[in-house]
């Protein structure tokens, strides 16, 4: 009996873990998507209005991953760059609120991602990152916005040297500087695109396509620690 | 008995936790095109050029292709190191796998061409 209570307590508490407060269907919240039905995404260069000048570029090479992974066409990222700065597009602002049927024509595309990173301070002596990235998706054809969420993120780049004491702790201090100016922003960007998109509607190329309707998306503003 | 009861709850949190295998495997697609990025130098393009390679000869993902984007972009780097051929080839295979490419690549192509 005794057992039993404790597998019960257990599973409740990991359903716990898992779930969404107050939930609203995917159908719900991303009518548009499902209206629509995109396929091709093109991924504008994303907007810093933070302080940290190379956060651009670290955001830009992680996003094409889990939008791919959830069935859509990501247009080619460096090849679409590559374009946009021969074309002067590169400073996305200019068309977050404009007319986007010209990449449309050009680009194939049916929705554009605007991503606006407001905040990336990076604090090497309480070894976390804090972000706060805004993402939109927006219609070309329509020029709704079919999906956006925000998030205020502390990524925890800490890495522990095992060693004890004040030497440990120095240690501890040194290594986290280390860890926290080095390509760790890779896994950092790569942990707020994963969080963010894991609530988006499954694209043509997945098999959940259409029938993850009544799954519940995520909080439209969020906060969360990831490491 | 506790083993069991370990193994038991373990199980439990999996279930209710575990990540469906993804579309696609990408190798370490993201840290290689932010080094190449960052440094644009000649071990970065290798580095990079390595990493399409594995994504499109040893893809592991559920559906079984190449990912979108990635023999384009790898004809782009091909392109840029003057190895036009291979590159062009890619391009194509970009639009025969994914046709909805098309309108983009061939106006890359003759870009090429001019």
């Amino acid at each position: 009996m005794k057992r039993y209570l404790i597998i019960l307590v257990i599973a409740s508490l990991v359903f716990a873990g898992c779930s969404v407060t107050e939930p609203v269907a995917k159908s719900n919240a991303y009518k548009g998507m499902y209206d629509e039905e995109p396929l091709t995404v093109l991924l504008m260069p994303p907007i810093n209005r933070s302080t940290n000048v190379e956060a651009k570029e670290y955001f830009h090479s992680s996003l094409s991953v889990p939008i791919a992974n959830s069935g859509y066409y990501v247009i080619p990222p460096f090849l679409s760059m590559e374009i946009l700065k021969r074309e002067s597009a590169y400073d996305s602002e200019l068309f977050l609120n404009s007319s986007l049927k010209k990449f449309g024509e050009v680009f194939g595309a049916d929705v554009a991602l605007f991503t606006i990173i407001n905040k990336w301070d990076k604090s090497a002596i309480a070894s976390q990152v804090d972000i706060e990235v805004e993402y939109v998706l927006k219609s070309v054809e329509s020029n709704e916005v079919l999906y956006t969420r925000k998030g205020a993120i502390t990524y925890d780049t800490s890495v522990s040297t095992g060693g004890s004491g004040a030497i440990g702790l120095l240690a501890d201090l040194a290594a986290s500087a280390i860890n926290t100016a080095a390509t760790k922003y890779v896994d950092v960007a790569r942990s707020c695109n994963t969080y963010t998109f894991s609530d988006l509607p499954a694209g043509k190329y997945h098999e959940k396509h259409n029938i993850d309707r009544e799954e519940p998306a995520g909080e439209k503003e969020f906060k969360v620690n990831l490491n | 008995m506790k083993k069991l009861f370990f193994v038991f709850s373990g199980l439990l949190l999996l279930s209710a936790c575990t990540v469906n295998k993804p579309l696609y495997t990408w190798a370490d697609y993201e840290k290689a095109s932010y080094m190449y990025l960052k440094n644009a130098d000649e071990k970065a393009t290798q580095e990079l050029i390595e990493n399409y390679q594995e994504v499109i000869e040893k893809q592991k993902g559920t559906r079984g292709v190449v990912p979108p984007g990635i023999y384009a972009d790898y004809g782009f780097v091909l392109l840029q190191a003057d190895r036009d051929d291979e590159g062009k080839q890619m391009l194509q295979k970009e639009i025969a796998l994914y046709p909805e490419s098309e309108v983009f690549i061939t106006r890359i192509l003759k870009m090429i061409e001019q």
